[in-house]
């Protein structure tokens, strides 16, 4: 049986700020259980703090669950096989502004294990399907935000991995910029590749997701499918809705 | 990955035996309980010892020795201290010279032997500060039992310090009033880098009053060719007109 | 293991040209050479001695913008990458820990190889500009700040990565520094010590490295770097890294 793409089984994750004396807890996820399969487009929405940003960190394992056991295409996310499985965009990522994208998405590619004329086919294919080829002489400190998120999207599929986790995508995005991403992310899951992405924009998610997890607080508080949402009055907006309010 | 433990243990073994090698290293330097800095010089001892640079004190406490002393020649004033001794001329462009003779750097300086000793305190290896203020002390100011004293500290530290044993068997001989021993015994240290020019000029004055005027010639013509004191070239340069015009009469 | 060596490789050279590229590099470079060119004020007071001062001016002053410049970049380092986010895109992929961390402390050294070359050629173009040769053991006297930067910088790795600020990282390692320069002096007065006094300053030797055993810039030619002081400079690094990877191996980010 293939392992899910994405398995969490009753996380928790409390967050320990240290003190003078002591020290601060926050729960930022309570007792989540979801699963992703491969291939899938699943949308993760949220208000502010829900722990849609700690979910994405436990996948890639930036973080580590306080309680119960999160997987990657069966593995632990700290592995280095779950890991070059996965492709991971953050908001607003950086680059040193000196660098060309090319010379950036080198350095990433090295990282991910790449060399020679692989890490070279790697770079000219993430640039030509993100759409930076026309760019590929500028410095990034010349990259408006639409260019730094296509940067930060080639970067995440440099090692071609098979599941893309992406923490607000198009966020601050001009709509043809948005309308070129969401393309990209399409043609990629026709390509088999399951995406997992968060977002504020309802209307995106629904655009792209087949699957929406509702997260409330810390917890799930609805999984909604697309049938699901396209058969309700008022669509995906007035689940969401409902289920924070 | 090994476990977390087993990282912590393994630092902590590095670091022991780190420190257990370096625990054979004594530092070739006088402690600091022997140095004697006059107060003002406590904060510059103590960035020293932290910095780690010895050495650089030593030099700034040298030059301050030298300006203390007055290293480079002061115009005409004798009442000027370090000038009382001599005569002075005037050159035909209206320039002050001191004569220098063997009372050359006659003074009081009662600081003289402390500050000497403390750029030895700070780094013994200083063997050419450690000459300049023996001979400043015994040939210029004559004070050598300060020049011994100074010269035991350099031995206690560098206790194979040639130059120092040198010094020591000139300052012998001066006392037996034996110009031409003292000569004699300094004459191996005149070509060493760490010779003070001020010995030079002495052993080309004590070759010169023996009536030896090409040894003189000789170490006047090495001051004016390596020493940097332009006082002392601009002299040696003068000594060596005055032999070449006397030689010239003679012809 | 194998698989691991591009990867420090990657990170070294990243760190290496982000270090050169930063503008504080170049603010530093100026500031050497205008120190080491500025030194000639004192050589000329010290007459005969020129020479001396010179080569101990220069050398105090590159191991100062060296160690100022190390110091900088690696309590700096983890904090900004951990702070614009750059750290997510390298821990997001299949790259050790052990090996992102031997690769930022090689890139910070190979920074520190740089500047003492520069500013050594620097010192030594003044030093032959006023008629001197090459001093005397010179080469090992910049060897011995690169031993003493790399035990400084592994240790400012480690304690970067449980402090607070880059200033308070910067201000412990400096604080390291110096005792590292004292304990020699506080051997002696250990051993000159009796009873619970002489005990406890016997102690707190073990706690702080010796960086005496490479000051040649201080001692000259008196003292050589021996196997032990090479063994002493690679275990200390050596601690202070496995420390670090101590700390990051559950660092969450």
């Amino acid at each position: 049986m293939t392992p899910a793409a994405v398995l969490f089984s009753g996380v928790e994750k409390t967050y320990r700020r240290p003190r003078l004396l002591g020290a601060d807890y926050h729960t930022a996820l309570k007792d989540l259980s979801f699963e992703i399969p491969p291939g899938e487009v699943t949308g993760l929405l949220g208000l502010n703090g829900a722990g849609k940003t700690t979910i994405m960190k436990l996948i890639t394992g930036l973080l580590f669950p306080t309680a119960g056991k999160v997987r990657v295409f069966g593995h632990s996310p700290s592995e280095g096989a779950a890991k070059a499985r996965v492709g991971f965009l953050p908001e607003l990522p950086y680059f040193p502004p000196q660098v060309k994208p090319a010379e950036a998405l080198a350095y990433y590619g090295r990282l991910s294990g790449l060399s020679g004329a692989s890490l070279s086919a790697a770079v000219d294919s993430a640039m030509a399907r993100t759409g930076l080829e026309p760019h590929a002489g500028k410095r990034v400190l010349e990259f408006s935000k639409g260019m730094l998120q296509r940067l930060g999207l080639a970067q995440a599929l440099l090692h071609g991995p098979d599941l893309l986790v992406l923490d607000e995508p198009v966020s601050g995005l001009d709509p043809l910029a948005i309308h070129d991403i969401r393309s990209l992310l399409a043609g990629l899951n026709a390509e088999g590749k399951a995406v997992f992405l968060s977002s504020h924009s309802i209307s995106e998610v629904e655009k792209l997701c087949s699957r929406v997890l509702i997260m409330v607080r810390g917890r799930l508080s609805r999984s909604v499918t697309r049938a699901e949402w396209e058969a309700a009055r008022g669509g995906l907006e007035k689940i969401f809705v409902e289920a924070v309010k | 990955m090994p476990p977390r433990g087993a990282l912590l243990a393994a630092a902590f073994l590095c670091w022991g035996a780190g420190a257990y090698a370096a625990s054979a290293y004594r530092s070739p330097f006088p402690p600091p309980s022997e140095m004697r800095a006059p107060l003002e010089g406590a904060a510059g001892d103590m960035l020293a010892l932290a910095a780690g640079a010895r050495r650089l004190f030593a030099d700034l406490w040298f030059v301050r020795l030298m300006q203390y002393y007055g290293a480079r020649e002061m115009p005409a004033e004798a009442e000027q201290p370090g000038h009382e001794g001599h005569a002075h001329s005037v050159d035909g462009l209206g320039h002050a010279h001191c004569d220098h003779d063997e009372n050359y750097g006659k003074g009081r300086y009662p600081l003289f032997l402390p500050m000497a000793r403390h750029v030895l305190e700070v780094d013994h290896s200083f063997a050419a500060a450690g000459l300049y203020g023996a001979v400043s002390l015994a040939f210029g100011l004559n004070r050598p039992a300060e020049a011994e004293q100074l010269l035991a500290y350099g031995l206690k530290y560098s206790p194979r310090e040639w130059k120092y044993l040198t010094v020591l068997a000139a300052i012998g001989y001066s006392k037996a009033q034996d110009p031409a021993a003292v000569a004699r015994t300094i004459a191996p240290l005149l070509k060493d880098p760490d010779c003070p020019v001020m010995l030079k000029q002495l052993a080309a004055f004590l070759n010169k009053k023996a009536g030896d005027y090409a040894a003189a010639a000789a170490i006047y013509a090495d001051i004016a060719a390596t020493s940097r004191d332009e006082a002392y070239v601009k002299n040696a340069r003068r000594e060596l007109e005055k032999f070449s015009s006397r030689a010239g009469s003679r012809r | 293991m194998r698989r691991a060596a591009p990867v420090v490789l990657s990170v070294a050279l990243n760190s290496f040209s982000e270090s050169v590229r930063n503008r504080f590099f170049t603010l530093f470079a100026v500031f050497a050479f205008t120190a080491v060119y500025a030194s000639v004020l004192a050589g000329v007071m010290a007459v005969d001695q020129e020479a001396r001062l010179l080569a101990d001016f220069g050398l105090a002053l590159i191991e100062l913008t060296a160690l100022a410049y190390a110091l900088f970049g690696a309590s700096s380092s983890l904090l900004r990458e951990a702070e614009t986010k750059t750290i997510y895109l390298v821990f997001s992929r299949p790259v050790p820990r052990w090996a992102y961390l031997a690769g930022k402390f090689c890139g910070s050294m190979l920074t520190a190889a740089l500047m003492l070359a520069v500013m050594a050629l620097l010192h030594l173009s003044l030093l032959y500009f006023r008629g001197f040769g090459v001093p005397e053991a010179y080469g090992w006297a910049l060897f011995g700040t690169f031993l003493k930067l790399s035990v400084i910088v592994s240790f400012a790795f480690f304690v970067s990565l449980f402090s607070t600020s880059a200033v308070s990282t910067l201000v412990i390692s400096a604080i390291m520094w110096t005792l590292g320069h004292f304990a020699s002096e506080a051997r002696f007065l250990a051993e000159q010590s009796a009873g619970l006094k002489g005990f406890l300053l016997g102690a707190l030797l073990w706690l702080v490295p010796n960086l005496q055993l490479f000051n040649v810039r201080d001692a000259g030619a008196a003292l050589a770097i021996g196997p032990s002081a090479l063994f002493s400079a690679a275990a200390w690094t050596l601690s202070s890294y496995l420390g670090a990877l101590w700390l990051l191996s559950r660092k969450e980010f």
